[in-house]
């Protein structure tokens, strides 16, 4: 066990704004949206630490991380073979002997509580979404909203009242059917100030409701670009159950702990804390949603250590790590009894550059410290097969980005000719450029993580390359959130990890009327792109919507406030005989009703 | 503190009782003293817990709101005090990582840490008197010398190393044994008899234990040895030989029952060793305990539940050394409390 190496939590979940938390660091409420650090990444692979070979020899270690490198790739697609190969092979199990059996999910975070009002991290919300409770509408491949608990809607034709028809054959777990009290139930909370809820922006445009009848819910809107994003991530409480507690009082209420009913479709059966979350199939859920889940049984343990968790999975023990450690996956993809799968998550990390000081309030100096940083390296160092260099603020998996793209490359070259421009030169030839007898060299803050360690020193070799003085800095996640933050922002720069949401609104971090705001880190505005990102809150056509977003992207990057590093795919390993799992960027749960299990190994 | 050794025997009743009341009245003091120095540390350390929580959409009054609402903004000796008095009424306040009253996740929490503890005080001092014993019956064999290695061996490795190589053989190499790396009971535990319940809860625990109790078992081994040794050199040894009793009983009755008794104020020493193991071997092997929830507890900043947590540890420790005292003077009747 690495000694504790506290972190920033990351936010993910379904895309973007959940708190994922990194190994050990137990969950903390209301973390940050975007304040939250990488999970996990890992111990430096031998070869990748000293940036990518120059010239044309190669040293035998270049060749055997090649090596390794190509077997790595060949793993991962052979096991994306096997996982593709997976749901043919196994067509001539019947429908019917598909049922049965208790699936076990490790991962490396307790669930602390199951209250949609409070928790903030990843495991968290991909319970209460898809598992415990329901929510009012599902987001599409494309985060288009569908039906669920809302059969249908309309939207009135001034477009400021929508009406939502609901489902009259979904009941929660003691009977009592769900109903539009329990909507407008669950909406009143979740915008009430006195409720910790994590990101009451998603229902900013959403203004009053009125419960028509027992299944029928309008609500009055303004317009957004993203209306129902929030439904979709949003569980439905219980009126009839929660009704009559204070708000204040719902953030410490046992609902979330001892006692959810929910009316999704697996129900609570008990909770080891900081062990374990059992569920048995619920078989009243409705058909039409999917009925009766596959599985009895579902469990989700925690397992705080990697090493444990693959072996775990080895002895059966679990069928499902969620999360796996990148580098483990080569490993356990060479053992035919296990799957190993990836699917690429929201979460991307960065180096932000504080653009109210001296060096970095020159665009060039930023740009060439993109430019002498080498990505795609330390992608691989962190991320081995599961990790791609990250091109901008918008997330390759989102409908609106760019696929024209290309990230700026890795040129140290040009970036010395890009400070040499900007009047930084080495005139005393200590290998540091100066401007004005101030030498180019700044402190890089990260969590005491390894991983931003390692990519410390990978980026303090390569700055050093171009003649750039980089002093890695370490502060703990508690002391380094006051560093960033405070209104004196005493900072050069810093590392940090986080995950993008669908709906794009980035106005905290870059709006010029914001710039004094805790996640102003950078200070760098520009009125077109304060613009542009207005527009992008409003506008619900998504042609227009993908050019504002392309414009939005183009901006970021050619000012470079941040370096983006790389975007992170997260690792799915399961045992052989665990079959249905289809994960996207909308969370690992998402499809849990299907999971079965090989009748042979169910217990 | 403690005992003072003397040569005239007689620990009556009443003197017992105003030995244990002294010690117990010793004790308040010195827990006082633990939770102020862990609640200094806690609030040096930068950050609070709603720093962690920090974000955009929170408007303002809300965080102040919630910082109220724990008492953080008041200075710091109020807090102190705030939490000193309830914490003397019983009320050891809400964790805010666990959402619940920190009573109840002590109260999950404290039953795991006391059975594996406890089961590997037995493993430390059954294993380590025997290996002990043995070794200083045969000194000098090779047994002796390749023993000396091995418990030199594991009384130098880290708990967490040993734990993660237990769960390596025993997901390859030993996995015929079928035995479970992880957690304390099994996801069907609930469906199982009773006798089922305690056969897979001793399941889960075999590991752990042996990672925790091992490294113990080896320095209780070293010291047995010594004491063995020393035994085996009296001269109530070599009367004992010299009236003919045989070999076995020689060792049994007269060296091992003398060599013992020291061992007893080791068990003292040792439950603080053990107690501390757990915050890392409860880590690795997510077992649902005390050391894991307070590790979690520092990292959250969860100040309610890192003051609970110490000060039980704290209270464990003093408890094990008074036990260890008490067990002392009914071994030896040499001791005598005054």
């Amino acid at each position: 066990m690495v000694a504790s190496a506290s972190d920033f939590g990351r936010m993910a979940g379904i895309p973007g704004f959940r708190l994922h938390l990194p190994p050990r660091v137990p969950p903390v409420s209301r973390a940050p949206a975007r304040f939250v650090f990488i999970t996990w990444m890992l111990l430096m692979l031998p070869g990748c630490d000293s940036g990518p070979p120059r010239g044309a020899e190669r040293t035998p270690a270049q060749e055997s991380a090649a090596a390794e490198e190509l077997e790595r790739e060949s793993r991962r697609a052979y096991s994306e073979a096997v996982d593709a190969a997976d749901s043919i092979a196994h067509t001539e199990v019947s429908e019917s002997d598909r049922y049965g059996g208790t699936i076990v999910v490790a991962g490396r975070n307790d669930i602390v509580t199951l209250n949609p009002l409070v928790s903030t991290d990843m495991e968290s919300a991909q319970h209460q979404a898809y598992v415990l409770f329901t929510t009012l509408v599902r987001s599409g491949p494309e985060f288009e909203p569908i039906p669920w608990l809302a059969r249908d809607w309309d939207v009135d034709p001034e477009g400021d009242r929508i009406t939502f028809r609901l489902r009259d054959d979904l009941y929660w777990h003691d009977g009592v059917p769900v109903t539009a009290a329990d909507v407008a139930f669950t909406w009143e909370r979740v915008v009430d100030p006195a409720v910790p809820f994590f990101n009451p922006a998603y229902f900013d445009a959403w203004e009053a409701v009125e419960v028509l009848d027992e299944y029928t819910v309008r609500f009055t809107v303004r317009p957004s670009s993203n209306l129902l994003y929030g439904w979709a991530v949003t569980a439905i409480l219980p009126e009839h159950i929660l009704g009559e507690v204070p708000p204040s009082e719902l953030a410490t209420h046992p609902f979330g702990t001892v006692e959810p009913v929910g009316s999704g479709p697996f129900r609570f059966v008990e909770r080891i804390p900081g062990d374990r979350w059992v569920f048995e199939a619920n078989p009243d859920f409705p058909e039409a949603l999917g009925g009766r889940p596959y599985a009895d049984r579902l469990v989700y343990r925690q397992i705080p250590e990697d090493a444990v968790s693959e072996a775990a999975l080895r002895t059966g023990e679990v069928h499902m790590v969620v999360d796996a450690d990148p580098s483990a996956a080569n490993r356990l993809a060479r053992d035919s009894s296990l799957v190993v799968t990836s699917y690429p998550s929201a979460e991307y990390s960065l180096i932000a550059w504080n653009t109210r000081r001296d060096p970095f309030s020159d665009p060039d100096v930023r740009r060439a410290m993109t430019l002498a940083i080498d990505r795609e390296a330390i992608a691989r160092v962190v991320r081995g097969a599961y990790g791609s260099v990250s091109m901008g603020p918008v997330g390759p998996w989102h409908w609106a980005f760019d696929p024209e793209w290309k990230p700026l490359p890795f040129d140290p070259d040009s970036a010395a000719t890009l400070l040499e421009g900007a009047g930084w030169a080495d005139t005393d030839s200590d290998g540091v450029r100066e401007k004005d007898g101030i030498p180019l060299s700044f402190e890089l803050y990260s969590t005491p993580r390894q991983s931003w360690r390692d990519i410390g020193e990978i980026v303090q070799a390569q700055l050093a390359g171009v003649g750039v003085e980089v002093q890695p800095r370490t502060r703990e996640q508690a002391s380094l959130i006051p560093l960033v933050t405070s209104p004196d922002r005493r900072f050069d720069a810093f590392m940090v990890g986080w995950s993008r949401d669908v709906p794009l609104d980035d106005r905290d971090l870059w709006a010029c009327d914001r710039v004094d705001d805790p996640m102003h880190f950078t200070g760098w505005c520009l009125s077109e792109l304060d613009a542009v990102l207005d527009s992008m809150q409003v506008v619900a056509d998504r042609k227009t919507l993908e050019r504002l977003t392309h414009r939005y992207e183009a901006l970021v990057v050619d000012a470079q406030p941040f370096t983006f590093l790389y975007n992170v795919e997260t690792v799915l390993a399961r045992t052989a005989s665990l079959h249905g799992v289809e994960a996207d960027v909308r969370g690992t749960w998402a499809s849990v009703s299907s999971w079965w299990l090989d009748p042979e190994s169910r217990r | 503190m403690g005992f003072r050794l003397q040569l005239v025997a007689r620990p009556g009743v009443t003197t017992l009782i105003r030995y244990v009341g002294s010690r117990l009245l010793q004790a308040i003091p010195l827990l006082i003293g633990v939770v102020t120095l862990i609640f200094v540390l806690l609030h040096l350390a930068p950050g609070d817990p709603t720093s962690l929580w920090f974000h955009p959409d929170i408007p303002p009054e809300v965080m102040e709101r919630m910082r109220e609402s724990m008492g953080l903004d008041l200075p710091l000796h109020q807090q102190y005090l705030h939490w000193l008095k309830s914490f003397f009424t019983g009320d050891f306040g809400y964790s805010y990582s666990h959402f619940r009253p920190v009573s109840a996740v002590i109260g999950d929490a404290l039953p795991a840490t006391l059975l594996l503890g406890g089961a590997a005080l037995l493993v430390a001092f059954g294993v380590g008197s025997a290996v002990g014993a043995w070794q200083a019956v045969r000194r000098g064999s090779p047994t002796d010398s390749f023993l000396t290695v091995v418990t030199l061996f594991l009384y130098s490795m880290p708990g967490f190393w040993l734990g993660l190589m237990l769960i390596l053989a025993a997901s390859t190499w030993l996995a015929w044994l079928g035995l479970p790396v992880s957690g304390m009971t099994s996801v069907d535990h609930a469906s199982l008899g009773p006798l089922g319940r305690m056969s897979d809860l001793a399941g889960h625990l075999v590991l752990p234990t042996v990672a925790l109790g091992l490294g113990s078992a080896a320095g209780v081994a070293r010291f047995m040895r010594g004491e063995m040794l020393e035994a085996i050199g009296q001269d109530y040894v070599r009367t004992a030989r010299a009236k003919g009793l045989p070999e076995g009983v020689v060792i049994r009755r007269h060296a091992l029952r003398n060599a013992l008794l020291p061992m007893v104020s080791l068990l003292g020493l040792y439950l603080p060793i053990l107690f501390g193991g757990a915050v890392v071997i409860e880590v690795v092997f997510s077992w649902p305990g005390m050391g894991r929830t307070m590790y979690d507890a520092v990292l959250a900043r969860d100040y309610p539940l890192v003051m609970a947590t110490s000060f039980l540890f704290g209270l464990l420790v003093i408890a094990g050394n008074l036990l260890a005292d008490l067990l002392y003077a009914f071994v030896d009747p040499r001791v005598r409390y005054d």
